[in-house]
Formats: C-alpha cells, structure tokens, sequence
C-alpha cells in the first residue's frame, strides 16, 4: 500500500530482495508486483519462530475472548459460594480436593485457590482476559497519542516541535511505576466506596499506562519523519497544494506503517508485563481478577501448593515471551538491515 | 562548557519546579477528603465530621493553594511546624510533612532508608556493567559464529521474561524451597553494624538485579560496538599494524561507550530513585518498598515525598548524562 508513495529509492531497495518462490516453479518465472508489507508478511510466515508465537499469541486471545464459554465448558465458576466446602482451614486453608496432596479433582482442573477456594481455571481464564484487554486498549491509546504527537512534532517543526519534545523528555524521566505508585492511593481514597470501583480501576490503569507509554514511538515518528518530509513526494505535494492535514494522513502515514507495527508489536508485551507487575505489587487490579494478584497470593502458598504459582505464571511468561519475540520476528521481517 | 551545563541546570530546575507543582496539586485535588486518612489513623478510625473538619483544617486544606504550595516549598528550604492532632511539632529544615502512619517527619524516615535503595542500586549496576560490557564486546568481536548467536538468543529469551517474576522465582527458589545458607537470609543490615551480614543480605538481589540488567547491557554493547567496529578508522587503525587489542579497546570501545554511557546514567537514576520490586520481593526496607507501604495504608505525605525524591534524583541523573555526554562527544554542546 505504500508503494504508490514510497520514493524510488525505496523500491529499487526491493527489488534486491531474493524471490520468495522456490526458482524452479513455473510461478517463480512471472513477476509479479508487491507491496512491502506483503514481503514482509512473507518473510514472516517462512520464519518458524514467529510462526509458532504467533499461534500461541492466538491461543490466549481465543482464551481471553471465549472466557465464559471456556468456564461453561469445564463447569467452573469465578463465584465461591462456600469456601469451607472446597477447603481445609484446620489445615492452613489448602483445598481438601485435588492438588497439592490429593491428587486430580474433574471438578476443578487447574484446582482451586487455598483460604478462598476459588476455582484456579476460572481465575487464569479471566486473568487472561483482564491482561490482554488493558494491554490491548493501552497499546491503542498509547500508539495513537504518539504517532499523532510525533507526526506533529516532525511535520510542523518550529516552537510545536519544541513544545512536544520538550513533554517527551518529561515524561520519560517520569519512570511509570512510580507514576502508577503515587496515582493508585489518590484514586482508592476517591472511589473506593463508589459500586464502580473494578471499573474506575482498570480505566485509571489504561492511563496511566498509555499516558506513560506514548514516547518511545512518538521519538520514533518524528525522527523518520524529519527525513520523509524532505523527500520529492512530500515536496510535491506541498507544491499541488495539498492541505498539511492530507498530507500527514494520505502521504506520511502510510510511508510510517514498517515503525508503528514494531513498535506496537513490542509496546504490547510491556503493557502485559506492567499490568501483572502492578497487581502484583497490590497497586493495579486489586477488585478484579488478574494474574499478577493471583501470583502475589500464591507466593506465600509456594513451598506447600507450586502449581497454584505456576499457573498465572506460565500464563504470563508465555504471554510476554510469544508477544516480544514475535515483535522481534515483525521488526526483522520490516526491515532486513537490523537482522542479526 | 560552562554555557552548556548551565543551560541543562535551569532546564533541570524548571523541571524539578513542574514536577513539584504537579505532584502538589495532584495530592491537593486528588483525594476527596485528604485528611480522613491521618484522621483514622490518629482516633483510631473514630474519625467523625468534627474531628475531620479540624485535622482538615489543621493540615491547612482549607486555605487557598497557592499559598500552601508556597509553604509546602519553604518547609522544604527552611522548614516549618505542623499540628498533627492536638499537637504542634517542628519539621526540621528539608520538611515533606510528617507521616501519617508513623507520625514522624517523612524526611527522617527517609534518612534510614536511603542507604538500603542505595546498597541496593550500586551493587546490581557494577554488577551489570562490570559483566554486561565485556560480554557484549565479546560478543561483538565474535559476530556471527554458534557462540555469538547463541549468546544473542539465549538473552533475548531471558530478558523478554518480567523482571518481577524472574526475581521471585530466584528468591522462592534459593531461599524457601532449597534454603542456601549464605542467601537466604535477604533483607538489609546496615553496613556499619555487620559488614558480613550486610553483604549476604543483599547479594540475592544483587546477583538477579546484576543478571537482568547483564543480559540488556550485553545487548546495547554488542550492537555499540558492531557499529564501532565497522567505522573506516578502524580499519585504518588495523591496517596500520596496531595489535588487536589496542583497536578493539583503545579506538573501538571507546566510541562505543558513548551510547552506553548515556542508557546507564538513566537506569542508575531509576534504580536509585527506587528498585521498588527488588525491594519488595527480597524484603529489603528502602525507598521503593517504603513507598509501596504507604501506598497500602495511604500515607499520603510518603507517596508524594518519595514521588519528589525520584523526579529529583531522574533530573540530576540526566543532568550529569548530559555534561557527560557533552565532555565524551563534543559535537553534542557545539550542535
């Protein structure tokens, strides 16, 4: 798609890429044109590592989008009606069914949670479901503050360049755990009676995060298109008049797709890792369901009940591994040069 | 020169002034009822509309807040006195107000606090810097072959992990499941009471901090260096007959720590303004868990010191990036 407005620097760069297509087949021989995201995807598709992260990617989305199917069909609920009937207080609240000591329980796969006797499935479903949501959403907000301010920033140059840079600095001297620090007390005395608290939370968390997270690429923007504007085609358009709201939207943009898909593909596996970090530190989703809580209650059951840690814990690090390699995969597949 | 670090010092003062500013008005209209929790606190959650209205009144809510935040800085300048309760107590020179948890003033807290973040902080850098770059070098010099590449990939997955869990999985591991004597033991003891004990309180941390921080710092020198490496002088320098060591060290690594430099000098600030996971996974009672603490019981005079202190620490540290980066790349202040 960017093809049409890329200069011909971009496409003669190209064309020195080896054919995909094995040379002895009669396909190979027809030329065929393709825009770079297409050989990119390409390329992605042949590289085994990404194939194999992006399904397990797949995986967790599919879990985080059929949560309640997932939890009909085992029969699992995220309600514990009466705790005493799942575990043994007498015996430091463990389950009296299932791991740690009495083997596999149908009823719960995954076990249940000891003192709460909440079913550990239904837990690492929603859990799932909680991480991917605010990262997802948090990414969004994030990528478009930033590509917006970069575009800016780039594009106009002058006192709004200034103006930008100068919050991009501020901002990413602000470490974000300590923003989320000092904003999660100011918002628990707020809200915390109010009946939407869960929700104000997870708002509060998208923020934070995506207040926190929209320099790296706003940087980014405005350094490629400090280079892009001098280009023919921008100087062209300028020349036919085109308003400077076309050209930044019909000409840069599209010329831009290669660095907001990396850095969209990395922004996302940080924002997961943050949202557990922050549950975990009792700071994030503290009325909600989220894996880095689980794992902060599970650490004090460690040496009596493991696989009560191991699970929101494989969940995460298979997350954020799948997410950070695929973004390297993407970001090799954009741009051949930075291969290792 | 001097032109140069002037500028970035009053950059760096507008900066602190806006932070301040912001993290004021941010604890000023933020909560609802800003003294309620020091009221629970002080009549044992007997905290009724009169005595709210007074400790209220006592924090100085009521009055208007510019002039607050005119008070809030000259307390910290020449400090102030503060009723708390019935009392009225003096807050010595740098005043951020007294906790409302522990009633004491916030700085004097944060006295005995400091050297564990700093143990903390110092000793996982030099780990990592003194591991991270050689490796990295190494690395560089080796491009390409089975070592380089598995080096390469194997940090990649390591520090594509979140650093928390790493951190526990290591402390639950070494210490509550296989108990290692010499590291089990983790917390902070100050240095001068048992140097021995100091070192082993804090080595657990230090080992995973210096790990973590080795695989990112492997991967910015090796790709530093490749760049450096691959400059015209030298080849010039090789093509001389200069022994390899000399170019590798002398003319490439010395260009290749410019960047380096620049990464490290920005996480030192963040570690020094709080390992705030470290901290709470080892147990270790510095800034990051303090401020943790007071989150949970909504201490709000910490949080906003602590949030001061680490905008404060963030901008010297750019601050001495910058001068430094300005004496190893002169091209930098002449631009």
């Amino acid at each position: 798609m960017s093809a049409q407005t890329a200069g011909p620097e971009t496409l003669g760069h190209l064309s020195e890429e080896p054919p995909p297509v094995d040379p002895n087949s009669k396909q190979a021989k027809t030329i065929t044109g393709k825009s770079p995201l297409r050989i990119a995807f390409g390329r992605l598709a042949r590289d085994k590592i990404a194939v194999v992260c992006a399904a397990v990617v797949l995986f967790f989305v599919l879990v985080a989008v059929f949560a309640g199917a997932i939890c009909s069909i085992f029969n699992v609920d995220t309600e514990t009606v009466l705790a005493t009937t799942r575990v043994d207080f007498l015996n430091n609240g463990l389950p009296l069914k299932g791991p740690p000591n009495h083997g596999f329980d149908p009823a719960h796969p995954f076990g249940v949670a000891p003192n709460t006797g909440n079913d550990n499935l239904a837990f690492w479903v929603y859990g799932c479901r909680t991480s991917l949501m605010i990262a997802s959403i948090a990414t969004l907000f994030a990528s478009v503050l930033g590509v917006s301010l970069g575009l800016l920033a780039g594009f106009l140059g002058g006192p709004v360049d200034k103006i930008i840079s100068f919050f991009t600095d501020f901002f990413l001297t602000v470490p974000f755990l300590l923003a989320a620090l000092t904003i999660a007390p100011i918002v628990s005395q707020r809200f915390a009676t109010s009946p939407h608290y869960a929700r104000i939370q997870l708002i509060d968390l998208i923020v934070v995060l995506s207040v926190f997270g929209w320099m790296g690429i706003a940087r980014l923007i405005r350094g490629e298109v400090l280079s892009l504007r001098e280009r023919e085609f921008i100087q062209a358009a300028r020349v036919l008049g085109m308003p400077t709201r076309r050209i930044l939207v019909k000409e840069l943009l599209p010329n831009l797709v290669a660095p907001i898909v990396v850095s969209i593909s990395l922004m996302l596996p940080a924002f997961v890792a943050a949202e557990a970090g922050l549950a975990f530190l009792g700071i994030g989703v503290t009325s909600g369901i989220s894996w880095g809580q689980t794992i902060n209650t599970a650490s004090n059951f460690f040496e009596v009940y493991p696989l009560f840690l191991w699970e929101p814990l494989i969940g995460i690090v298979a997350l954020v591994l799948a997410l950070n390699l695929l973004g390297d995969a993407i970001r090799d597949a954009l741009d051949p040069k930075t291969r290792r | 020169m001097f032109a140069y670090v002037v500028k970035r010092l009053i950059a760096g003062i507008v900066v602190v002034f806006m932070v301040s500013m912001a993290v004021f008005l941010l604890f000023w209209y933020g909560p609802n009822e800003p003294a309620r929790p020091l009221c629970d606190q002080q009549t044992s959650n007997h905290c009724d509309t009169a005595r709210l209205a007074r400790y209220t009144e006592n924090l100085g809510y009521n009055n208007p807040v510019l002039s607050e935040y005119g008070t809030f800085v000259k307390g910290i300048f020449v400090g102030r006195d503060m009723t708390i309760g019935t009392k009225t107590r003096p807050c010595p020179a740098p005043c951020f107000g007294y906790s409302y948890r522990t009633t004491v003033p916030v700085w004097g807290e944060m006295k005995t606090r400091l050297p564990a973040t700093f143990s903390v902080a110092i000793g996982g850098a030099s780990l990592y810097l003194l591991f991270g770059i050689p490796i990295g070098v190494a690395a560089a010099r080796r491009r390409g072959t089975v070592a380089d590449k598995a080096l390469v990939s194997s940090f990649l997955v390591l520090s594509s992990i979140p650093y928390y869990l790493f951190a526990l999985l290591t402390w639950l591991y070494l210490t509550v499941i296989f108990e290692i004597p010499f590291l089990s033991d983790t917390g902070y003891h100050p240095f001068t009471d048992n140097p021995a004990k100091w070192f082993s309180g804090l080595l657990l941390a230090w080992i995973v901090l210096g790990i973590f921080g080795c695989t990112q710092y492997t991967r910015y020198s090796r790709g530093a260096m490749i760049e450096a490496l691959s400059e015209d002088y030298i080849r010039t320098a090789k093509a001389k007959g200069l022994p390899a060591r000399t170019v590798v060290y002398k003319h490439g690594l010395r260009a290749a720590l410019v960047p380096i430099v620049t990464i490290f000098g920005i996480d030192f600030g963040v570690l020094l303004a709080g390992t705030i996971f470290t901290e709470r996974i080892f147990d270790i009672q510095g800034i990051g868990f303090w401020s943790l603490q007071a989150v949970t019981a909504k201490d709000l005079p910490v949080v906003e010191a602590t949030a001061l202190f680490s905008a404060v620490v963030l901008v010297v540290a750019n601050l001495l990036v910058d001068v430094i980066y300005s004496v190893l790349d002169p091209r930098v202040r002449l631009s």
